[in-house]
This record gives structure tokens, C-alpha cells and sequence, in this order.
């Protein structure tokens, strides 16, 4: 073999310091797409860590909180002021702050996602070119009504008082959803929020689909950040925007023939541990007193909203 | 022999909170043959990532040859140019460490990023492709390759950029018995040609063959013990406490036996 090593493999590097140079590198795009997707993964991690904790509301069994949080989602739907839906707001808060969770970590969270699914996609219907009203905030004036498809784009454009009306009420639908989603999240250990859903009657079909998905979810995440950090080690400088496409688009294809087969041997691994179409659940108990008297509060509560 | 590595008081956290090495302080001479040993878990692929710079250490300092490596370095792309052509890392999985289109573009993406022209590349490619018996494989893509050849091509892979240290992942794991001897001897000419090999492993007798200096990681992810491969195998109460050997029970006729049992332990001869 030591007759066989190329030469080259036998060359000493000429310098064994090198000069500082002046030109930093900058964080490309690609990189700080990855640290998300890590991100992902801790995020996973401190659900699995902030849900086995112990508080008043972590205690609550995990029934009754699906209840609460699809009766309180219904309560959010169905109310059209404002006041309600801050009530509302207020009351997740003061749980969170009961359960003791990071109130800004997960309010971080609840303004990026509902700036997006709430904000932005209601933001066009504050106009009224989609909802007829007084103009509030005048935008642009055109020489003439136009027609255009199926709108009449009248000559003054401007956000209405009924269009800012439905967009800060949709926000605030969105949010209120979330911050609830994420109380019930935080506060359950997964697998209880999906035994619980199969007590609740949900479709074996549906428990099995979120079940995968969040254990792939991590897997993937995981398997993403190591393909970059192998590719991170045999960097040695900036890479322009053609490669780093070049490179995503490998390994998508990558990855999706990797969840193929992965999806292929489980599903054989399943089968042969005998699956049948059916999960099985264990451990089920009997609601103690005071899952009942959480239950019945929050049912009082959720009845005093809907009275407002 | 100068040092070419050293970790003072390193520690590193996987989500601030799940501690993957701790407190881990170690020289590594130019040259050396050094091996990281522990149970799953010990924190071996870890310390081995952050020596080659791709996690960053959550307290305490590395040096490579006198310089500091740390986050801010790694902005200097004369320090990235310098660090990554002079360090090369072969993951355990394969399979995330080969992302070209072929098995040739594979051995010709760390040349062309440290700037080597494309002929001498291209000369690289075919002598490391002939060492490692890959020729044939040339047009391949990596995932028509078997676990052996794909071991192959990632070592070629960071062979092509002709580091001065060498860091293996588990460099035999899953392999069979051919390509993991062919793998050893790769190794043992690599170190007699002046490379620094690190390799992280819980096989104890590929430590034994390659007559390594040794670092014992303990479950706990610290170091337990510094020595030479002869020395540190020698300490089964160390090995045992690392979760590397473990204690068999069984019987002789009637007569229950005990003892120590490790697979490098039990073949040796």
C-alpha cells in the first residue's frame, strides 16, 4: 500500500500560518436556512422538555385539554368583536403564565405565524377594491373607475373602516388559535395529545399520518443539517448562488428517494410487528376529580365568552 | 514533534442543555496516530466535529498550529481556505457526505474549492481513484455505490485535498471484513506518508492494530484516561467503567462463570 500512495498525498503544505486577510464571508442565504431547520429540531426538543414539566396546567389530563382547545378554537370563530377575542387573548396569557412556559419564546412564535396566516393574507381585503366601506387611509387616486375581472376598482383606492375592521379581526382569531395550539402543545407530552385524540374518536388513519409526520419531521431536520455540515467541511470559500441551487436540488432529490425507502421499510416493519390498520392504545385512565373540575372551569369560561 | 491540535477545557451542548463533551482537554502531535474512544453517546463524533471547526465550542479554546479556532476565525476566508485544505473530516454516514452528481465531481469539489487548478484536480482524482480501487466507479453516481465503495469515495473525497490531519468517524463501522482490513492498511500508510490521523471509534481493535495514543471518553463525556493503545487496553477497569467491555455471565456444566468479555479482548491472540 505505502508504494502505492500518490506523491501528491506526500507534499507538506509550503506555509504552516496563514495571512489575514481582509475580506470577511458573509452568512449565505443557504446557511441560514439550515440553522432553521435546526432550529426545527430544538424546537422539538424543548416541546419534549417544557410538556414533561410540572404545573397546574401540565397536570390537567390530556382529554380534557384537547376539549378545552377545540371548544376554545370554536369560541375564537364564532365571536365578531374585538373585546371577546382580547378577553380571550388575556386568559391564554395568564394560563401560559400559570403553566409557567417562556411567554416571550412562544409569543415570538404566535406574532411571526400569525403576522403571515393572519395578517398578511386578510391585508388585501382591508381595501376597497374587496370590501366596500369608508375609505379611512386613502392609498391612490386613479383618473376613473376601471373594471377589471370581477372586481370595480373604484377611482379612490384606500383601506376601509370594515376591511381594517375584518383584518384585525381575523389577526386576532389567528392568534388567539395559535397561542391556544401552543398552551395545549407545550403543556402535553405528544404521545398523550395523540392517545387522547384516539379516545376522542379521531380517525386511526389521521392519528397514524401526525404520528409519522413528527417523528420524520425530526429525522429530516436532522438528516438536512448533517448533509450541510459534511458539505461545510470541504468548504473552503463563498459559493456562488448557481451552485448553491445546483446543491439544494441534489439533495432534494436526495432526500426524497431516502423518504421512499425509509417509508417503504417502515411500513414493512410495521406490518411485520403485525399491523392492522388500527392503533392500539394502553394506559388509558379514569379522569381523576380534579381533571373534571378543570374541565367544568374552563367550560363556564368558555359559556361566559360566548354569552359576551 | 509539534503540536498540531490542542483543546483546552472544551465543552459543547447539544441544545444548551444535553451536555455532548465536557471539560475535554488534549494535545494531538504532528504526525500522530490518535484515537477517541467511549460507549455511544460518549461524545467522540462530537469532539471530532468541533475539532473540525463545524460546531463551535461552548466554552474553552482550540488551537490549530498556535491559532485560535473559533466562530469570528472562521469568517476570514484566508483562515476557512487555510483550515479546511489542511483538515479533513469523513463522516460516519456516507451517505450525507457524498452530494455530487458523480463519483469523479466527488473527488474533484475539495480541490477546485481550495483553487487547485483543474488539471492538477483532475490528477489527484485518478491517483486517489487507483489507490483506493475505485476507477471503475468513475461515472457513478453515489447512490448506485454499496456501503464499502461509498466508504471509499468519501475518503477520496477529502484524500483529494490532501489534508495534514485526518478525522475518521467510525471509519470501519458496518463495512465487512475485506474493506475494513483494506481500510486499516489505507491508514497505516497515510500515517507512515506523514498524515495525523484522529479517528473516533469504539472498536478496540482497530486501536490495537494501529497502535494509536488514546483518549478514553467516559459516559459521562469527559476524559478518563490518556495513553498509549497498549496501556489503555490494558486497563479493563477503566474500559468496563466506560461502557466498553462488559461483564459475561454463563455457565460450564453446572458451574456458574464470570467474566470480562470484549470482542477485541476475547479475539486477541
Amino acid at each position: 500500500m505505502k508504494s502505492k500512495i500518490p506523491s501528491f498525498l506526500l507534499e507538506r503544505p509550503s506555509s504552516d500560518s496563514f495571512t489575514q486577510g481582509s475580506v470577511g464571508l458573509k452568512i449565505p442565504f443557504i446557511e441560514k436556512g439550515i440553522h432553521h431547520v435546526a432550529n426545527v429540531i430544538k424546537t422539538g426538543y424543548i416541546q419534549w422538555e417544557t410538556a414533561a414539566r410540572d404545573s397546574f396546567f401540565h397536570r390537567i389530563d390530556a382529554r380534557i385539554k384537547v376539549l378545552f382547545l377545540i371548544f376554545f378554537i370554536v369560541i375564537v370563530s364564532l365571536k365578531n368583536d374585538i373585546l371577546p377575542e382580547a378577553l380571550i387573548g388575556g386568559f391564554i396569557f395568564s394560563l401560559m403564565t400559570i403553566a409557567r412556559l417562556n411567554i416571550v419564546g412562544l409569543y415570538k412564535r404566535v406574532f411571526f405565524l400569525a403576522f403571515f396566516f393572519g395578517f398578511l393574507v386578510a391585508l388585501p381585503s382591508a381595501f376597497n377594491v374587496i370590501t366596500k366601506g369608508d375609505i379611512i387611509i386613502p392609498v391612490l387616486r386613479l383618473s376613473r373607475p376601471y373594471r377589471f375581472w370581477i372586481y370595480q376598482i373604484p377611482g379612490e383606492i384606500g383601506i376601509t373602516r370594515e376591511g381594517f375592521y375584518g383584518v384585525v379581526m381575523l389577526t386576532s382569531r389567528v392568534m388567539n388559535s395559535l397561542a391556544l395550539s401552543f398552551l395545549v402543545l407545550y403543556t402535553t407530552p405528544f404521545p398523550e395529545i395523540i392517545r387522547a385524540l384516539k379516545v376522542l374518536r379521531v380517525p386511526d388513519g389521521f392519528l397514524m399520518i401526525i404520528t409519522l409526520s413528527y417523528k420524520y419531521m425530526f429525522i429530516f431536520a436532522k438528516t438536512v443539517e448533517d448533509m450541510h455540515l459534511a458539505k461545510k467541511s470541504r468548504l473552503a470559500g463563498q459559493v456562488n448562488n448557481v451552485d448553491a441551487r445546483g446543491w439544494i436540488a441534489g439533495r432534494i432529490a436526495f432526500m426524497f428517494k431516502k423518504t421512499r425507502l425509509r417509508c417503504e421499510e417502515i411500513f414493512k416493519a410495521m406490518q411485520s410487528r403485525g399491523f392492522s390498520d388500527n392503533i392500539k392504545i394502553y394506559g388509558v385512565g379514569q379522569l381523576h376529580a380534579s381533571d373534571w373540575i378543570a374541565g367544568v372551569i374552563f367550560f363556564l369560561i368558555g359559556v361566559l365568552f360566548l354569552w359576551m | 514533534m509539534k503540536d498540531i491540535i490542542s483543546l483546552e477545557e472544551i465543552c459543547y451542548s447539544y441544545y444548551r442543555n444535553i451536555p455532548a463533551v465536557c471539560g475535554i482537554s488534549l494535545d494531538i502531535k504532528e504526525g500522530e496516530r490518535f484515537a477517541v474512544i467511549g460507549a455511544n453517546g460518549s461524545g467522540k463524533s462530537t469532539l471530532l466535529q468541533i475539532m473540525n471547526g463545524l460546531l463551535q465550542q461552548s466554552a474553552g479554546k482550540y488551537l490549530f498550529r498556535g491559532i485560535e479556532v473559533s466562530e469570528k476565525t472562521f469568517r476570514d476566508k484566508e483562515f476557512l481556505r487555510f483550515f479546511r485544505g489542511r483538515v479533513g473530516y469523513v463522516f460516519q454516514d456516507s451517505d450525507i457526505q457524498l452530494f455530487c452528481p458523480t463519483v469523479l465531481d466527488e473527488l474533484l469539489y475539495g480541490p477546485l474549492q481550495l483553487q487547485i487548478n483543474e488539471k492538477e484536480a483532475m490528477d489527484r482524482a485518478f491517483e486517489v481513484m487507483q489507490i483506493l480501487n475505485i476507477e471503475n466507479l468513475k461515472d457513478r453516481p453515489s447512490y448506485m455505490l454499496s456501503g464499502g465503495e461509498k466508504k471509499r469515495v468519501a475518503i477520496g473525497s477529502v484524500l483529494t485535498m490532501n489534508p495534514e490531519v485526518l478525522l475518521l468517524d467510525e471509519p470501519t463501522n458496518g463495512l465487512d471484513p475485506r474493506t475494513q482490513v483494506f481500510l486499516v492498511e489505507l491508514m497505516l500508510a497515510l500515517s507512515d506518508a506523514g498524515k495525523t490521523l484522529v479517528i473516533a471509534t469504539h472498536d478496540l481493535s482497530l486501536v490495537d492494530e494501529l497502535h494509536m495514543r488514546v483518549a478514553l471518553l467516559s459516559e459521562e463525556h469527559k476524559i478518563v484516561k490518556i495513553g498509549s493503545s497498549g496501556e489503555i487496553l490494558a486497563d479493563e477497569d477503566s474500559l468496563l467503567n466506560a461502557n466498553l467491555i462488559h461483564e459475561h455471565v454463563h455457565y460450564h456444566g453446572q458451574a456458574i462463570h464470570k467474566h470480562r468479555h470484549s470482542h477485541f479482548l476475547f479475539h486477541k491472540h
